[in-house]
């Protein structure tokens, strides 16, 4: 197992696109919580600049883990996974010794180790962010602690991997990227995104939206710290709640993973390889 | 024990009415290059898939060299390459067969063996997706050979490869056979599969209609012969025990008889006063046997 992980790794690290979705997610992802609501009006928000500081880290970066860092997840699940179609090396890899289990158990592993440099690439921008502006402000730099640091840094990895193991699920069934890629994003924004939106006014909708990636992924977030008003302005992503507890939101999550897991693997052990 | 390395009984794949492979009975045994032919369509890649266990058949079932194809002991004893080879275009040759040969559990430095029996040692740090057509064919053969493998399936290794390259290759296919390996090789290219295999199965409509030695296949030799007057020609040869059958042919005889007896043939023409001015040996080639038994009503070798 330890040379099929060693293999896969290779497989992403080497792959120009993992290194080009870090990249632009970490930019992106520092930009919309730290550059463009300080530029615009840092004591608009109902903490003032308290969010931009370091003490707020955890929960101003999670707060863009569920939808935007999803959508990135999601495409780096799809490529991991879809883009084997397309070149025809599932077909090479399957007759090799491990068997298709195996084999997919080896990318799901990689996949997952690959998603823990975009969780730290952000935090680790997100603090020299926090740190500049507290300079800006002559505000005190005062860190989370440890522990928060640690449980908001899981709590990144087990959001951005749902989406992931969504991608690597829609790749399977697509068999290709774009189809993958194209029903992901309209998932995240039409399905659940306007359907979370109806569910103010349509209360028969709250239990269902309660069950989406969104909704319990902000909620692990809310209980790191992300606020409700980063949350419900999250723009495309955005969330006006219920929130659900966070033990319910660990649990649907962790289910999610599973699942689409799962499903994945039940699909590419049963179907042909053409 | 068999000594059959590729066994199938009635081994059938429909596509919903399509039917793909129909019932084939397929024997290939220990040790020898086995020709697989047929047509675009007839069948050939879809019966690889299924033997290594990348398609489930509908119907009927395989072993491969005694196991289930697909299964994890068939896979770490079999090196395939069918279609086109599947390669990661980012990365070079030499990171491609190690990713291989991490799943096959294959010793790292069989990367660079490989790479050197196929002859890309040169170019194994560059991207494959900077590879020509050949080089990718030879890059797939390479990463088939990783496992140093019992029983080779390579499925038209040629494509892509100039008149020399496929000259090589048809060379190294031979050298791979040594050793008592197996290699099943698929391709249309009659000339390929003449030159390299021990046995030959073509294949039609999913079914395989004829089977043997290259030399069975293209049946006994028989003697074209051009004579005058013809008619009294065919009939003084039509007596000679050493003749088993006489046909006209335009102007000329097609004589069923081996070709040692083309000298008595001539002398007992020559002696009854009968100008012969053409004799020699007729004998259907593997293409010629390939269009017979692949068009329609052809198969009854």
């Amino acid at each position: 197992m330890t040379r099929q992980l060693s293999s896969e790794l290779l497989v992403l690290r080497k792959r120009a696109a993992t290194w080009i979705l870090l990249g632009i997610w970490t930019l992106l992802g520092v930009f919309f919580a730290y550059v463009v609501p300080y530029a615009l009006d840092p004591e608009d928000g109902t903490g003032g600049i308290r969010p931009f500081l370091p003490e707020s880290l955890a929960g101003t970066l999670l707060a863009g883990f569920p939808f935007f860092g999803g959508v990135f997840a999601l495409m780096l699940g799809v490529f991991a996974l879809g883009s084997e179609y397309g070149w025809d090396t599932l077909k090479a890899l399957f007759t090799q010794r491990p068997g298709r289990l195996r084999v997919f158990a080896g990318k799901l592993a990689a996949l997952g180790i690959v998603l823990v440099p975009f969780v730290l690439a952000l935090f680790a921008a997100g603090a020299v962010a926090s740190v500049v502006i507290a300079q800006i402000e002559g505000a005190p730099v005062n860190w989370p602690s440890a522990w928060l640091l640690v449980r908001a840094i899981a709590a990144g990895w087990l959001i951005l991997a749902v989406w992931a193991t969504l991608g690597v699920l829609l790749g399977v069934l697509t068999r290709g990227t774009s189809l993958a890629i194209g029903v992901g994003i309209l998932y995240a924004l039409v399905i659940e995104g306007l359907l979370s939106a109806f569910a103010d006014s349509v209360g028969a909708l709250e239990p269902l939206t309660q069950g989406f990636l969104r909704a319990n992924g902000y909620s692990l977030a809310a209980t790191l710290g992300a606020t409700v008003d980063s949350i419900e302005s999250s723009g495309p992503g955005s969330y006006a709640g219920p929130l659900v507890s966070s033990v319910q939101a660990l649990a649907v999550l962790v289910a999610f993973v599973a699942a689409f897991a799962a499903l994945s693997g039940y699909l590419l052990r049963r179907r042909d390889v053409e | 024990m068999t000594d059959h390395v590729i066994e199938t009984r009635a081994l059938t794949k429909r596509y919903g009415e399509i039917v793909a492979v129909d019932a084939l009975e397929l024997r290939v045994r220990r040790g020898e290059v086995y020709g697989f032919l047929g047509p675009n369509g007839a069948g050939k890649t879809t019966t690889l898939r299924m033997l290594l266990g990348l398609v489930r058949p509908t119907a009927g079932d395989a072993a491969v060299l005694g196991e289930p194809p697909g299964s994890r002991v068939a896979l770490a004893r079999i090196g395939a390459m069918v279609e086109a080879p599947g390669l990661y275009p980012y990365l070079s040759g030499r990171d491609n067969l190690r990713v291989l040969a991490g799943h096959a559990g294959a010793a790292p430095e069989r990367v660079e063996a490989v790479l050197s029996e196929t002859g890309l040692s040169a170019r194994a740090g560059d991207r494959t997706a900077t590879y020509s057509m050949g080089m990718k064919q030879r890059l797939g053969v390479a990463a088939a050979l990783l496992k140093d493998p019992e029983l080779l399936i390579l499925d038209e290794p040629t494509n892509g490869l100039d008149p020399a390259g496929m000259a090589e290759m048809r060379a190294f296919i031979r050298s791979l056979a040594q050793g008592g390996r197996t290699v099943v090789l698929s391709s249309h290219l009659m000339g390929e599969v003449e030159q390299v295999s021990d046995r030959v199965g073509v294949i039609r409509d999913g079914a395989l209609v004829v089977e043997g030695t290259v030399d069975q296949l293209r049946g006994r030799s028989s003697l074209r012969l051009r004579a005058e007057p013809l008619a009294r020609a065919a009939q003084l040869v039509a007596a000679l025990p050493e003749v088993s059958a006489v046909a006209t042919s335009g102007r000329l005889l097609d004589v069923t008889a081996d070709v040692t007896a083309a000298a008595g043939i001539n002398q007992a023409l020559v002696s009854a006063g009968i100008a012969v001015s053409e004799i020699g040996e007729r004998r259907a080639s593997l293409e010629d046997v390939f269009l017979e038994v692949t068009s329609n009503g052809g198969g009854s070798r």
